[in-house]
C-alpha cells in the first residue's frame, strides 16, 4: 500500500434506516449484548433495564449505531430460535420507541431471528457467521435492511478456528466477503445498505488477524463500507498477553490503524474512548477539521 | 484623496476555515466585515489594502491567500462541513501575504468588485517611508478608501504567542487612544523598536494610515477592541469627515481588557 488511503471517491454514501452516512464520516456502532455469557463483561446487559441503561449510555457516549446480540459468538448453551428472538426482537422494538431515528442493529446469523428484528425495527443484520444462512439475504432485501457480509474461512457459527491457514488471508477475506456481496445484490439488497466486514478472530488466529489490521485498505479499495469488530477480542488479547478487561489501549491502537485506512464502521464495546481515537484519526485523514484551532492562527 | 479608511487586524484565524468546527470569533469577523463594507459606502474609485510584509511593494490584484499554507488539509477537498471543504481550493503559486490576502477576502465578502492596490510595508520602514507610501496611495485616484491590516502587541498574557510583556498594555492603550481621536501624528511616533519587541507587526501599517490622512484628524468608530488570545485586535472606522454615521456593527469603546 502507499499511504494506505482507500480513494474516497470509490466509496458511496451508506444508508442505514433513517440516516446516510457520505464517506469520511466515521460510523461507531455500540454493542448491547443480550446475553449472560458475552466474553467481554459477562452479563452486564442481561437485565432488560440494565441493558436500556446500556443503550442510553452508548448512544450519549456518540454511537450512531446500536448493535443488540442475542447469542455469544463463542460456543456455550445452546440459544435456539426461539430465546433468541425473545432475548432481542422486543427489546429492539423498545429502542426503537425510545429513538426513532438511531440505527439499529441486530448480531444475528439466522433469518427467523433477522424477520422478527426487522419487524421489530432493526435497521442493519450483522451477519457474523459469512451467510451461513443464506436467506437472512432475502430478508435484509424483504425489509429495505443492510447487510454485513463478512469473512470467516470455513467456520459455522459459534465454532473456535482449529489449525486455520490460508496461503493468503487477506485474498481469502476479498475473495469470501465480495461473493457474499454478490449473493446479497443478487438477493435484492440494496448496493448502499452493503457492508463488508473482515471478521478479526473469526476463522483466523492472531497472526491473521494482525495480518488483515495491517491490510485493511485492500478492504476499503473495494468500495464497500467496511466494519471492523476489534473490541477487545482475543487477537489484542494474544498480542499483548491480557485479559479482556485491559484490552483497551490494544484495542484503540488497531481501531487507529483501521480508520487510518479507511474502515467505516467501528463495533466498539467503549464508545467515547473509541469515538475520541476515530475523530482524532478522521482529522489526520484530512476528512474532518479539528474541533477548535487557534494554536499559532491568533 | 483618502474617502474613508478601515482598520482590521490580520490574524489567520479571520479566515473561518482555519479554526475548524467552532467558528471561534464570529463576533471578529463581523466586525471587520462591517468595517470593510462601510469603505463601499464611501464610494471609492479604488480600495487600496495595505499590511505589514518583509519588504515595502506592491502586488498584483490575481493573487490570493494560501489557505493551505495555514491548514493543508483544505487542500485535500473532503473535510466535512461545507464550510470548510476546501474543494474549490487552488494553490496559488504567488499567493498574497497574509494581510493582503485577508484583506481581499474581506473586501470580496463585502461584495466588493472595483479596483484594488495592495500594497506591503517593511517592518524594517521608518515613520516617514511609511507615511510617503499612505501620501502616495491617497493620491493614486481622486476618492481612495484605505484597508489597513494591522495588528497590536502579540505579548498580552502568559499565553499569549509571545508570552507576557506587560509594556504591551501602555503601547496597545497608545496606538487606540490615537485611533480614537483620530490623532494621526501619534501614530508616527510610535517606537519601532518596543513594537518589534512587543511583536506588534501592525507598526508599519498604522503609520501609512497617517501618512495617508495627512494633515486632516479624521473621526473614528472602534468595533473591536480585545485580545482574546493575547494578541490586540482592533477594528475601526475612520472617516476624514467629521459627520460619521457609522454603519450596522456592534460599537464599543476602545478600553483594552488587561489580564495577565
Amino acid at each position: 500500500m502507499s499511504d494506505g488511503l482507500a480513494p474516497a471517491a470509490q466509496q458511496g454514501v451508506l444508508r442505514l434506516g433513517k440516516r446516510a452516512f457520505p464517506p469520511g464520516q466515521p460510523i461507531v456502532m455500540g454493542i448491547v449484548n443480550r446475553t449472560p455469557d458475552s466474553f467481554f463483561r459477562p452479563a452486564v446487559t442481561w437485565d432488560e433495564a440494565e441493558a436500556m441503561q446500556r443503550v442510553h449510555q452508548v448512544i450519549a457516549d456518540g454511537a450512531d449505531i446500536v448493535d443488540v446480540g442475542g447469542i455469544p459468538a463463542a460456543p456455550g448453551a445452546n440459544v435456539d430460535v426461539a430465546e433468541e428472538i425473545r432475548r432481542t426482537a422486543a427489546f429492539i422494538g423498545a429502542i426503537r420507541s425510545a429513538y426513532p431515528d438511531v440505527v439499529i442493529s441486530a448480531d444475528t446469523w439466522r433469518h427467523e431471528t433477522g424477520r422478527a428484528v426487522c419487524e421489530a425495527g432493526a435497521d442493519l443484520l450483522n451477519d457474523s457467521w459469512g451467510g451461513y444462512d443464506p436467506l437472512l439475504a432475502d430478508v435484509a432485501a424483504e425489509f429495505g435492511a443492510g447487510l454485513v457480509c463478512a469473512h470467516v474461512g470455513r467456520q459455522s457459527p459459534r465454532t473456535r478456528p482449529f489449525r486455520v491457514a490460508y496461503a493468503d488471508v487477506m485474498a481469502d477475506v476479498l475473495d469470501q466477503v465480495q461473493l457474499l456481496a454478490r449473493r446479497a445484490l443478487a438477493a435484492g439488497v440494496r448496493s448502499d445498505r452493503i457492508v463488508i466486514d473482515a471478521a478479526h478472530d473469526f476463522g483466523k488466529n492472531t497472526w491473521h488477524s494482525l495480518e488483515i489490521t495491517r491490510r485493511l485498505a485492500e478492504m476499503t479499495a473495494t468500495g464497500f463500507p467496511v466494519l471492523v469488530s476489534l473490541s477487545n477480542k482475543d487477537f489484542v488479547g494474544e498480542t499483548l498477553n491480557l485479559p479482556p478487561e485491559q484490552r483497551l489501549p490494544g484495542t484503540l491502537a488497531a481501531t487507529a490503524i483501521c480508520a487510518w485506512q479507511g474502515a467505516r464502521i467501528f463495533r466498539v464495546h467503549q464508545v467515547a474512548e473509541s469515538r475520541q481515537v476515530i475523530d482524532m484519526v478522521s482529522a489526520i485523514r484530512g476528512d474532518r477539521p479539528p474541533a477548535r484551532a487557534v494554536r499559532g492562527l491568533a | 484623496m483618502i474617502t474613508a479608511a478601515a482598520l482590521c487586524p490580520a490574524p489567520p484565524l479571520l479566515a473561518r476555515e482555519l479554526t475548524g468546527a467552532d467558528p471561534v470569533v464570529p463576533e471578529l469577523r463581523q466586525a471587520c466585515l462591517d468595517a470593510a463594507a462601510g469603505l463601499l459606502q464611501s464610494d471609492p474609485d479604488m480600495i487600496a489594502v495595505v499590511g505589514t510584509g518583509e519588504q515595502t511593494r506592491a502586488f498584483g490584484t490575481r493573487g490570493q491567500l494560501d489557505l493551505a499554507a495555514y491548514a493543508p488539509a483544505l487542500a485535500l477537498g473532503r473535510l466535512d462541513g461545507s464550510a470548510l471543504d476546501g474543494s474549490g481550493l487552488d494553490r496559488d503559486p504567488q499567493p498574497l501575504p497574509l494581510p493582503l490576502g485577508l484583506g481581499c477576502r474581506l473586501l470580496d465578502q463585502a461584495g466588493y468588485a472595483g479596483q484594488l492596490a495592495l500594497h506591503t510595508v517593511s517592518d524594517r520602514a521608518s515613520a516617514a517611508d511609511c507615511a510617503a507610501v499612505g501620501a502616495s496611495l491617497a493620491e493614486t485616484m481622486a476618492r481612495v478608501a484605505l484597508l489597513v491590516m494591522a495588528d497590536g502587541s502579540a505579548r498580552r498574557g502568559l499565553k499569549a504567542p509571545g508570552y507576557l510583556d506587560e509594556r504591551s498594555f501602555p503601547f496597545d492603550t497608545q496606538v487606540t487612544e490615537a485611533i480614537q481621536a483620530g490623532d494621526m501624528a501619534a501614530l508616527l511616533t510610535l517606537d519601532a523598536g518596543l513594537a518589534r519587541d512587543l511583536m506588534a507587526t501592525g507598526r508599519p501599517a498604522w503609520q501609512v494610515l497617517a501618512g495617508a490622512m495627512g494633515e486632516r484628524r479624521p473621526a473614528s468608530v472602534i468595533r473591536y477592541c480585545d485580545d482574546p488570545f493575547g494578541v490586540a485586535y482592533l477594528v475601526a472606522t475612520l472617516s476624514p469627515q467629521h459627520n460619521v454615521s457609522p454603519t450596522s456593527g456592534r460599537e464599543r469603546g476602545g478600553d483594552w481588557p488587561q489580564r495577565p
